[in-house]
């Protein structure tokens, strides 16, 4: 086994760890630590796929800007422990769990034999970032305008649903 | 960084859907709507690595582009759940999903 493969089972081992303590954690807050190592060790799983760039987008991106938001609203409603909401009933945790990993496992099987993989004798790399930015202004050009229209919708319907007269005029109508 | 052999490419597959299926667990088993949120970041994540490690198996960029929008789109959709969960906060005074029968009829 390479180094590369060394590191790619670690960090996924590692990540899986987290997402594991992300689903059953008591309270929303370690919920947002374990949200926060799980996306660090998917930095680093990118890593070992050999793209830098995504990995430092990673961490721009989802540990700093997602999970500090996770931090920030529950900070702001207070949910420490005792509110952690608990888990469904045994019998729905045990259907939903046994189908998901049968589902699961149908995927992997029909993934592993995709002819959409050529079984290479090594991946030969995705071409670096000179060739994604080529590609990002010539072939996406359009979904990369799409996506900046819809951040700029985003950043008016989070203030229009989060204002706090949003939340009284719904009060109002519900009485 | 060196070659990555066929086993990595077999253990991110199973990584990923690992990913994918705790995600989808967690979404469906838990009952606080922050934790629910941070499910589905999980399912983002898993998504990433299967596109990352089509994109570099066949050698061209379209999959790590495809992360770059996910990723931006993921950051996008967890503004806007909080936001809708700040206001449900607001109406109900929890964030546990069970209290929101309203359109249960």
């Amino acid at each position: 086994m390479s180094p590369n493969e060394w590191m790619i089972a670690g960090m996924g081992i590692f990540v899986l760890v987290c997402a594991v303590a992300v689903i059953f954690s008591r309270s929303p807050i370690y919920g947002a630590f374990g949200l926060v190592l799980c996306f660090f060790g998917m930095a680093g799983l990118f890593l070992a796929w050999s793209s830098p760039f995504l990995a430092m987008i990673q961490v721009l991106i989802s540990t700093g800007a997602v999970v500090v938001l996770f931090v920030f609203v529950v900070m702001l409603l207070n949910l420490g422990h005792g509110s952690g909401g608990g888990v469904a009933g045994w019998v729905t945790v045990l259907f939903a769990s046994g189908g998901i990993w049968t589902l699961s496992l149908v995927l992997l099987r029909a993934l592993n034999r995709s002819p959409f993989y050529p079984a290479p004798s090594g991946a030969q790399g995705a071409g670096g970032l000179r060739a994604f930015s080529k590609l990002l202004f010539t072939d996406y050009l359009w979904p990369f305008e799409v996506l900046s229209v819809f951040l700029l919708a985003v950043v008016v319907a989070t203030y229009v649903v989060a204002r706090p007269e949003a939340g009284n005029v719904a009060r109002k109508e519900n009485r | 960084m060196g070659a990555i052999g066929t086993g990595a490419l077999y253990w991110t597959h199973y990584i990923a859907i690992s990913l994918i299926a705790l995600g989808l667990i967690g979404f469906l088993i838990r009952r606080n709507a922050v934790v629910v949120l941070m499910c589905l970041e999980l399912m983002l994540q898993g998504v990433n690595l299967l596109f990352l490690e089509a994109s570099v198996r066949t050698g061209t960029p379209d999959g790590i582009l495809m992360v770059v929008l996910i990723i931006t789109v993921g950051a996008a959709e967890a503004a806007v759940g909080l936001g809708i969960i700040l206001n449900l906060f607001r109406l109900k005074g929890t964030v546990e999903l069970d209290a929101f029968r309203s359109l249960q009829g």
